[in-house]
């Protein structure tokens, strides 16, 4: 149908032609890509591992590794007693399609308690404001089913960025970003900058939470948190802050009890001010002797960069800030994770062509580092690459778009 | 024949468009190389371009802003560049483009799952924290403002750019 040759008489018309097919083509091609702007986050749409955009794992107390992903509009759990070569079939937490919060640092969490009970949380968006909704779930059978899905807070501002851990006595800490201060203090004219980190607990194995209570109020809004113990009974959060003037900054608090926040002290004086959303968290590990370690992305006037220190006074006083990767291959999404004898970090570089997870070890309790090595690589999108521990190895766990589901044991560096 | 094979193209066009007919016309999909197309295009022209997302809180309230500040300042071209990376947030995007008088602007949305790479293309400093305001020179000389711009900051740029053009 449509005459392309170049033939006297119509050699005009043909370029002309030639052009507007060209440009039809550019642009339905265009706009497909447009249409389909969701599935370039994934490989897929179907609610399976391999079309995943965001992967969490977590090892349960007989070794088997769990992972809870994001696919398909849908959250599903399954779980591989052979470190990730296979998996069970996957059991969809969400029994419909959901308007799941996909922004850059959320994610479904998942965590498994000493008995194999499963606890999960994840965010959706509520209305077209992109409010968002912490939602929560959990199983004590293996993973076989799990309870319907209900909200973690009654209240109906916007929460997200949720973050779940055990305690020692199988209580579960939960601690999200909550935007339930802002309305009242408007209404009394008074300025609310960012979100509240708010936190409940729950004794019944993530079958309920507690009340609500205010950790930090006015911090950022779209960051995800660090959650660690510092012991039994004393769960500690990193997040980023809002310190006066808008600077945005990192802080740490410990809990005296999980039903008592303790004081906010800043971790580093980066002098990030800007009012804007960075989409970029901190991560947090505390080690067998108490030592916190925490990684963090900042780019404020005094550092730009990722960045590691550690502290051994419970977060109180930090080290000086560590460089972690380079910060002209955009190095982001640090990760830290420690377990008896070292400690890792992993974080993401691009060169233009590729991504790549680069790793640093240090067996002396993060006083010291390898240096940087190279220990994944992906050629197009990928998830934040995270660290999760058996209790005997350090291993990755890293989603891509282009390789599937990664998941490979760090080799400690020479 | 001329007629037949232009009606030829048009329906096969519209064939070939009718599966996104929902998509905004005047949002432009940004993919790997689309930075390199902006700044060519705008060579020579004092442009502000401005990142924003509709679930970043502070994009709310610039985006308005920006909206009046375009129409005050015509000389300057404004390029918008959604770089959220929420999926299925067009009609949101347009819709808040429109209400803040950015219809006419030059719109873009990244539509290219590897985010890291369209980053590192603007610079690979860069995040992803949004807003971000990038103000070209006629020279080409680039200044980025991290966070929220203030229109007085915009405005006193784009008086420079004018000036030095006369």
């Amino acid at each position: 149908m449509i005459d392309v040759r170049n033939r006297r008489g119509n050699a005009m018309l043909s370029r002309e032609t030639l052009a507007i097919a060209i440009f039809v083509l550019w642009q339905s091609c265009a706009f497909g890509q447009m249409a389909h702007q969701h599935a370039t986050e994934a490989a897929c749409d179907e609610p399976t591992l391999r079309c995943a955009s965001k992967v969490t794992p977590a090892f349960g107390p007989d070794g088997t590794l769990w992972l809870a992903w994001m696919a398909g509009g849908e959250i599903s759990v399954a779980n591989s007693k052979d470190h990730g070569h296979s998996f069970s079939a996957p059991v969809r937490v969400s029994r419909e399609r959901l308007n799941l919060d996909w922004g850059p640092d959320a994610r479904p969490k998942i965590v498994v308690d000493r008995n194999g009970g499963i606890a999960l949380a994840f965010s959706i968006f509520m209305d077209k404001a992109f409010n968002g909704q912490v939602l929560y779930t959990r199983s004590t059978d293996g993973g076989k089913t799990f309870a319907e899905l209900r909200p973690i807070t009654t209240g109906s501002e916007s929460q997200r960025f949720e973050a779940l851990a055990f305690d020692a006595d199988g209580s579960v800490f939960a601690a999200w970003l909550d935007k339930r201060n802002r309305a009242p203090a408007q209404k009394n004219g008074q300025k609310y900058e960012g979100a509240g980190v708010f936190f409940a607990s729950s004794n019944d194995g993530g079958l309920t939470y507690s009340e609500a209570r205010l950790a930090q109020d006015n911090t950022c809004e779209c960051c995800r948190l660090g959650v660690a113990f510092a012991a039994p009974g004393r769960p500690v959060v990193v997040f980023r802050n809002i310190y006066a003037g808008g600077v945005r900054d990192h802080a740490i608090l410990t809990f005296a009890d999980p039903a008592t926040p303790g004081e906010v002290h800043r971790i580093s004086k980066d002098e990030w001010q800007i009012s804007a959303c960075p989409h970029h968290g901190p991560s947090l590990s505390i080690s067998a002797a108490g030592t916190y370690h925490v990684t963090w992305y900042t780019s404020g006037k005094v550092r730009k960069g990722l960045f590691y220190a550690r502290s051994q006074d419970g977060g109180r006083t930090f080290s000086d800030p560590l460089p972690v990767g380079r910060t002209d291959h955009g190095a982001s999404r640090p990760h830290v994770l420690t377990r008896p004898h070292d400690t890792a970090m992993v974080w993401k570089e691009c060169d233009g062509e590729r991504t790549a997870v680069n790793l640093m070890t240090s067996r002396d309790d993060g006083m010291t580092w390898s240096k940087p090595t190279t220990v994944a690589k992906t050629t197009d999108t990928s998830d934040h690459p995270l660290l999760v521990s058996d209790g005997q190895r350090i291993f990755l766990s890293w989603m891509t778009k282009a390789d599937g589901y990664r998941f490979q044991v760090i080799e400690d560096a020479p | 024949m001329k007629r037949q094979v232009l009606a030829g193209v048009f329906l096969v066009g519209f064939l070939l468009s009718a599966p996104a007919s929902e998509t905004p016309p005047q949002l432009k999909p940004f993919t790997r190389g689309s930075w390199q197309h902006v700044l060519r295009s705008h060579a020579g022209h004092p442009t502000i371009v401005h990142f924003w997302g509709v679930t970043c809180g502070p994009c709310k309230v610039e985006l308005p802003l920006l909206g009046a500040f375009m129409k005050d300042h015509p000389a300057i071209d404004v390029v918008t560049i959604s770089a959220d990376l929420v999926p299925d947030i067009l009609g949101a995007t347009q819709t808040m483009l429109e209400k803040s008088g950015l219809s006419s602007a030059e719109n873009w949305i990244f539509s290219d799952g590897f985010v890291e790479l369209l980053r590192f293309e603007i610079d690979p400093g860069w995040q992803g924290d949004i807003p971000r305001s990038m103000l070209i020179s006629r020279e080409g000389a680039i200044t980025t403002i991290e966070g929220s711009a203030e229109m007085t900051e915009l405005a006193k740029w784009s008086d420079q750019q004018l000036a030095a053009s006369r």
